[in-house]
């Protein structure tokens, strides 16, 4: 199981692209493994033929520990008295380190916290392939008793067609289905709505955008003006730039702006790190890079992690105003409509400006209408005088 | 048809003792006040009488000199009974026991051999406070070359007995001075029950109580108890602790998935540790909870009533043991 992030532990097979005995060629994909950030696809780091896969598809798997081998011809995959990866254990709390001396496959207790299981139920639950992370316990305390093994060795999984169904979807596709299920299952959601004059923001663009695009080769877009300006206002608001870290509220150091970007099979929300102290120019690099990386299917997990608030911008797709999902342990989000002539007041008088809706989604866990509410006026602010903010 | 009587254990005791006495001129009993007095339990009852002054031998109070005194008797062919009148006295004839009567026949390359029985009494519950309440039967289990004895029925303590004399090594037999009132059925007819062979006093399917002495009586009624309230307790009587019949104990919880372990010696390093860990071993595969030992607290027996009743298990505890670990 590679390590694609420095604080990555385990790693999820998503699905196997070769079969045991394929014959591959480096650099040829692999398998596709899922971390809490993203799915990546590995490719084969030898040429031969895939032999010894350990793992299966769903198995969540320490990093460090064989999946599988490569042979050159004429191989055999190494006899390995016990090591082998903990298939089927769905990993619970502390995952399992990669260690030096692995422990014996099969008897070891659940984790502090896990399932309580009777040692009589345990064996029968491996003798009849009982997965014991789906029995809810009827003995002492909880704890899974032999009854409770026959009782599930009697009522199988849901049969194989909703699987399938999964499995037709994209890797991206599932894992957004579930990230999303997840925080809006979760997270006590609630949305601030604010109408801004943009006309300040469109000036500023014109004003800046020659120069950037001389100096750096890049045109800086609203979105990148909203990064800047949001990352900005975000220094003074370190709880709307806080993570929801279970039971405590996490204040984050830096302001890594995430960006939702469209893929072809969903959406990612990609990271420019230290956006509050990027110049305006270098966020739009960054960003430009981002998107093209997402369109083509190139972004590595790194590019997706570590964001700590949330930028959405469908103005582009003629969308006035809409509410984004969070995304955990982020504390809010922004969502970020067209800018579009209206029929405003001007001092009194009917007057036509470009007119832009923000509307803050907050994790009410961590952030409140009210701390959210002066946010967003500073933001307004922000917006209406673009040039001051980019200085500060 | 043979007859057969009911006896209490005291009466089945002291028939085991004159029956042997009669067909075997080497055995011989001796102790305090066991002879006019006939013991303080009146276990000994009418013996002297029968048997005359020097078999039935009064002895100062001295239980270092009398069970050194035994077991030269019996290095030189005789079969003495060595009455010891509370288990709690085991402290002072430990050196004969341990390093006398239980090393002689292995250094004397089997040369000698020390056909002796030491009786002495267990049980709390009597309000006979801390140094005569003690349940220390587990020190002799400790030793190799001692066999230990714990009958908990009439029948079980004649026929054990006789087995005990007529073995030719030294056993160590423990009374409950609560049980010499209990009666049972006995045989009128000679009968032996051998070592190491335990009894199921009562068959059952949910939970197999392991128990020893006058605490298979408790676990007899918890059993009813627990009828009543739906679990089927099967309770097994190991009747020597060693040799341990551990096929059966281990058979049993295979079956039932579930196994309490109770004896009135204290719970801590006590036989109930020993028997928890054979069934530990012996069936952890086919447990369904963590086996449950239950014996006395770790104090000093306490005289008063309520604080002693509280120190050991009682049926009770027992029932409610087993209903916690049948969930």
């Amino acid at each position: 199981m590679p390590a694609l992030e420095m604080a990555q532990e385990t790693g999820k097979i998503v699905s196997w692209l070769k079969q045991e005995g394929d014959a591959v060629s480096k650099g040829e994909p692999l398998l596709e493994i899922e971390t809490d950030k993203a799915v990546v696809e590995i490719e084969a780091t030898a040429d031969g033929v895939l032999a010894g896969v350990k793992s299966r598809e769903g198995d969540v798997v320490p990093v460090g520990v064989t999946i599988a081998w490569i042979l050159a011809p004429g191989e055999q995959p190494p006899v390995e008295s016990s090591i082998s990866a903990p298939s089927a254990r769905k990993v619970t709390g502390q995952p399992q380190a990669p260690s030096a001396t692995p422990a014996p496959a099969q008897t070891i207790a659940p984790a502090e916290g896990g399932a309580r299981i009777s040692p009589k139920a345990r064996r029968l639950a491996k003798e009849r392939g009982v997965d014991i992370n789906r029995i809810r316990g009827t003995g002492a305390d909880g704890a899974i008793t032999s009854e409770d093994v026959l009782a599930a060795a009697e009522t199988p999984p849901l049969s194989a067609a909703p699987a399938q169904a999964a499995a037709a979807l994209s890797a991206i596709a599932r894992l957004m289905a579930e990230r999303t299920t997840q925080s809006w299952t979760q997270v006590p959601h609630f949305y601030l709505v604010r109408e801004v004059d943009a006309g300040a923001l469109l000036q500023a663009r014109e004003e800046l955008a020659p120069a950037i695009e001389r100096e750096r080769g890049v045109k800086i877009t609203h979105t990148d003006l909203l990064v800047a300006l949001t990352a900005r206002v975000l220094r003074k608001h370190p709880k709307m730039n806080a993570s929801w870290a279970g039971n405590a509220i996490q204040l984050n150091p830096q302001v890594n702006m995430s960006v939702a970007m469209a893929v072809p099979d969903g959406v990612v929300g990609a990271v420019i790190p230290n956006a509050d102290g990027a110049a305006l120019g270098d966020i739009a690099l960054q960003r430009r890079d981002l998107t093209e990386r997402a369109r083509s299917g190139r972004l590595r997990p790194a590019d997706l992690a570590a964001g700590t608030f949330t930028i959405s911008n469908l103005g582009m797709y003629g969308v006035d105003a809409f509410n984004a999902i969070i995304a955990p342990p982020q504390a809010a989000s922004l969502a970020v409509g067209r800018i579009a002539e209206r029929v405003v007041a001007v001092n009194g008088q009917p007057g036509v400006r470009p007119m832009m809706t923000v509307t803050l989604s907050g994790d009410h866990r961590v952030v409140d209408g009210a701390q959210g509410a002066v946010f967003l006026n500073d933001l307004a602010e922000a917006i209406r005088a673009p040039g001051e903010t980019l200085r500060s | 048809m043979p007859e057969t009587r009911e006896l209490t254990l005291g009466e089945a005791v002291r028939e085991a003792l004159a029956e042997e006495m009669r067909r075997d001129p080497r055995v011989f009993i001796c102790g305090e006040d066991i002879a006019e007095a006939g013991t303080v339990y009146k276990v000994l009852n009418g013996l002297v009488e029968e048997f005359g002054a020097e078999r039935v031998l009064d002895t100062p109070i001295s239980e270092a000199g009398f069970t050194g005194m035994a077991v030269g008797a019996a290095m030189t062919g005789m079969r003495p009974v060595v009455d010891v009148m509370f288990g709690d006295f085991s402290t002072l004839v430990m050196d004969q026991m341990v390093n006398q009567a239980a090393k002689i026949h292995y250094m004397s390359g089997g040369k000698w051999k020390v056909p002796m029985v030491m009786r002495a009494t267990l049980g709390a519950t009597r309000r006979s406070a801390a140094q005569h309440s003690q349940s220390l039967h587990a020190w002799f289990c400790h030793i190799p070359g001692l066999k230990v004895v714990l009958p908990s029925t009439p029948y079980d303590a004649k026929g054990l007995m006789k087995t005990a004399i007529r073995d030719d090594n030294p056993v160590v037999f423990f009374e409950d001075k609560m049980m010499y009132r209990l009666k049972g059925p006995v045989p009128a007819e000679d009968y032996t029950i051998p070592f190491g062979v335990a009894d199921i006093k009562r068959a059952g399917t949910d939970v197999t109580i392991v128990a020893t002495s006058s605490m298979v009586q408790v676990a007899l009624g918890a059993a009813k108890l627990l009828e009543q309230a739906g679990i089927s307790a099967e309770v097994i009587d190991p009747r020597t602790v060693w040799p341990l019949d551990e096929k059966t104990l281990v058979e049993s919880v295979k079956k039932t998935s579930r196994a309490i372990v109770v004896d009135e010696g204290y719970g801590r390093y006590g036989v109930t540790a020993e028997i928890a860990s054979v069934i530990a071993e012996g069936a952890f595969f086919n447990l369904e909870a963590p086996v449950k030992r239950m014996g006395a607290m770790h104090v000093p027996i306490p005289f008063s009533p309520p604080l002693e009743d509280a120190t050991v298990p009682t049926e009770q505890t027992v029932f409610e043991a087993a209903t916690a670990l049948c969930g």
